[in-house]
């Protein structure tokens, strides 16, 4: 009888041990995450944003201006994307009294432009071209019924849409690209990179926990707060994000929150916060180890987003098409050319983009420049097709995108 | 030990199917039923959207003659006969707002004759430059019924006021020319829209008897539901209650400038949708196929009741509940916004009914999608 009661307990015993998980038990490697983001050093809090604020409310007014009729013109939309400081280019003065603007953090990662100057100039270019076409080509026409290879409104339910001749609304574009070149690439790319976290003395001071001059942060600590700045900075609560996730603004916030409500990615904003936290926790607790997976996490989950997204708006846009809807399509095909266009700014765990800008530029030209008068005749083979390129270079199917 | 496991497992997979059997109330029809989706089409063509389509044209011919007799002379009589022309335009219009299908969905039927609030800057602005082009997607709220309760019952507080507008106003004329622009497009629209269902599209539509998405049950179901939450529920109610935003906009009620109409027009609006519901003839007492009695062919069951049974008598506590609230909403919204909310509610449940439990009883997949906010 004991014998079997032995072999009873030990059985159970290894039951028991053998189902534990050991992929959320930080402690085990000895980070703990607070449960709100929430870091202080000496009672004062050690987190700081606000440059990155700054730049998603300059992105903002700017996106909303693209559609300003009334007053926007070329200058007045380049001068806010390349904002000096003291100069009236928008309606918050906090953000007119600001040295920073959007233009010189436009694809200037250390790990993807360091080096690639040239096409980090064409990227800035890319993006004053939205501007540029805006004010040129759909401005004028700000009357007219659009037509193929003619820029004007289209009716999409009771909205009104501004596109050019081929379909495309400039000020999605921007917003869109402007979401993986600026906010996309200075997170996963910059601050997140090792490069940038550890460069000079940075691993040093923060293990010697010497803070910056006049700061209580080291410059460790701050590095990543930047990163989370660019999904959090507008957040109505920073250390708690996920309260409001998707209504803090229009760009990388909004699409985590989107992506989130799709039950086939239903953990994605809270993974990817959990992550932020931790990262930061392990850096103050000098674990490096803990830190760098959770820099591996977030580029895949963030690089997930914005794939997703893009996979959304193409699917939804030829729902719309093969409904007979061609022009109420434009609206989503806008979102997803923009999000494509974002692709090149992703990464997967930690070193190699998962697109190239040639990859990019293939799937571009074929949603705009391949069809004649791009998005009036774009097929719905053709959308299949780009969704399929981009969902096979992640871990979802189309379908798991397309739906809500 | 073997024989035991020979017995043992194909026992525990007979409790689990046993265990999974579902107890679903109504029997998942399969997509061929043979409910005779002909007869429906019919009874919806012929006996609803046509008639209903005919007497709106006749309203809205008379509105465009009596802008004309207005505008010839412009006299507080005239501007009266003008007014109620156009309230009884309004009201008939609530019977053909649903049927966005066709050439209506061809035209953005429904978005050019109500959408709400008027632009009135924009629209103030066109009279002053006497330039506007009405088929711009961009003018649809400088034009329809709302421009026109503006332009004679906004203008001013009195009528004597109004007509001055447009006897000695500087650009009496403009004003003019546009009120007279906006009826004249709205009996145009009108007579193509009817003109398309009795010259052809009739055929067309009750010869669909498709059951896919392409079919035209599948497709006017969509936009019969679609009508019915957005521009009844949350347009004539929801958005002026502020169940959308951060407080309520009561300068979003229908019928803004009459300030005494918007209970009525609502009320027209359920009894109209119900009434479709039950294939009820436009102007008599008949019924034919329509939802209900598809359902009821169906054997639709929701919690022991008729399906049919319960999306009727929803329909008659949301009109009981309307009936509460005060002719004008915008009173009702600032003297007691609850009432607006309680009112909403009851129409809200009539969303969940048609949208969720009659869509899967019919097996109609609802198309379209929430807009997206961006």
């Amino acid at each position: 009888m004991k014998n079997i009661f032995i072999t009873l307990i030990s059985i159970t015993t290894l039951l028991l041990t053998s189902c534990s998980s050991d992929d959320d038990q930080p402690s085990e490697q000895g980070v703990d995450a607070p449960t709100t983001y929430k870091f202080e050093r000496g009672g004062e809090s050690t987190v700081a944003f606000n440059g990155q604020t700054i730049r998603l409310k300059m992105s903002g007014e700017l996106k909303d201006a693209f559609l300003d009729f009334g007053s926007a013109t070329e200058a007045s939309l380049m001068a806010m994307y390349a904002h000096e400081k003291g100069n009236n280019d928008f309606n918050d003065s906090e953000l007119n009294g600001s040295d920073v603007n959007l233009r010189s953090k436009t694809a200037t990662s250390y790990d993807y432009f360091f080096i690639n100057l040239v096409e980090s100039a064409q990227i800035k270019a890319d993006l004053e071209g939205y501007i540029s076409s805006q004010i040129n080509e759909v401005f004028p026409n700000r009357m007219v019924v659009a037509s193929p290879g003619i820029a004007g409104q289209v009716a999409d339910g009771a909205k009104t849409r501004y596109v050019s001749g081929r379909g495309l609304e400039y000020d999605q574009a921007f917003a869109k690209s402007l979401l993986g070149a600026l906010m996309t690439d200075q997170m996963l790319n910059n601050y997140l990179s090792s490069s940038v976290l550890d460069e000079g003395s940075n691993r040093q001071n923060n293990d010697n926990g010497i803070t910056e001059a006049n700061k209580n942060y080291t410059t460790m600590e701050h590095k990543w707060d930047e990163a989370y700045g660019y999904l959090y900075g507008n957040s109505a609560d920073p250390e708690n994000p996920n309260l409001t996730i998707g209504a803090d603004d229009k760009f990388l916030n909004e699409y985590v929150g989107a992506v989130n409500k799709d039950p086939d990615f239903s953990t994605i904003a809270e993974d990817i916060f959990d992550a932020f936290k931790l990262g930061r926790a392990a850096i103050i607790a000098k674990n490096y180890k803990v830190r760098d997976e959770q820099v591996a996490i977030i580029r895949n989950l963030v690089s997930k987003v914005i794939a997703v997204r893009g996979v959304y708006y193409l699917q939804a846009g030829k729902t719309q098409i093969a409904d007979g809807n061609r022009e109420g399509a434009f609206h989503a095909l806008s979102e997803a050319y923009g999000f494509v266009y974002s692709l090149r700014f992703t990464r997967n765990e930690n070193t190699a983009p998962l697109f190239t800008r040639a990859e990019v530029d293939v799937l571009l030209d074929k949603l705009i420049n391949t069809p004649e008068n791009g998005y009036w005749s774009v097929t719905p083979e053709t959308l299949d097709e780009v969704s399929e390129a981009m969902a096979a270079k992640f871990d979802f199917t189309v379908a798991e995108a397309a739906s809500k | 030990m073997k024989y035991l496991r020979s017995v043992f497992v194909p026992l525990i997979i007979l409790f689990v199917m046993v265990g999974c059997s579902s107890d679903n109330d109504s029997p998942k029809d399969d997509q061929n039923d043979t409910f005779d989706r002909a007869a429906m089409l019919s009874n919806w063509a012929d006996n609803i959207i046509i008639p209903a389509y005919t007497a709106f044209n006749l309203k809205v011919i008379d509105l465009k003659s009596k802008t004309t007799v207005f505008n010839q002379n412009p006299t507080v009589e005239n501007l009266q006969n003008l007014r109620t022309a156009w309230e009884d335009a309004y009201v008939s219009f609530q019977h053909v707002s649903m049927f966005e299908i066709g050439k209506a969905e061809e035209l953005r039927f429904r978005n050019r004759l109500n959408v709400y609030p008027t632009d009135v800057l924009e629209v103030e602005s066109f009279i002053a430059s006497g330039v506007y082009d009405f088929s711009l997607p961009s003018t649809i709220d400088d034009q329809g019924f709302p421009a026109i309760d503006y332009l004679i019952n906004g203008l001013a507080e009195s009528d004597l006021e109004i007509i001055e507008f447009y006897t000695t106003n500087s650009n009496a004329e403009g004003y003019r020319t546009y009120l007279q622009t906006l009826s004249n497009t709205i009996a145009d629209l009108t007579d193509q829209v009817l003109s398309s269902w009795t010259n052809g599209y009739r055929d067309t539509f009750v010869a669909n008897t498709s059951s896919s998405a392409s079919g035209s049950v599948d497709k006017f179901t969509n936009a019969y539901i679609f009508y019915y939450e957005k521009a009844l529920r949350a347009g004539k109610v929801g958005i002026p209650a502020g169940i959308f935003s951060n407080q309520p906009l009561p300068e979003n009620v229908e019928g803004y400038y009459k300030k005494d109409i918007s209970k009525k027009l609502l009320l027209e609006a359920i009894d109209a949708t119900r009434n479709f519901f039950n294939g009820k003839h436009f102007g008599n007492n008949s019924t034919g196929p329509s939802f209900k009695t598809y359902l009821d062919y169906l054997n639709t069951i929701k919690n022991g009741e008729n399906l049919s049974a319960l999306i009727d008598s929803q329909f008659v506590v949301a009109e009981n509940k309307a009936n509460e609230l005060n002719a004008n909403f915008v009173l009702q919204i600032e003297t007691d916004n609850s009432k607006m909310l309680g009112s909403y509610n009851e129409l809200q449940r009539i969303v969940v009914l048609l949208k969720v439990d009659m869509v899967q009883a019919l097996n109609i997949a609802i198309t379209y999608v929430d807009a997206d906010g961006d």
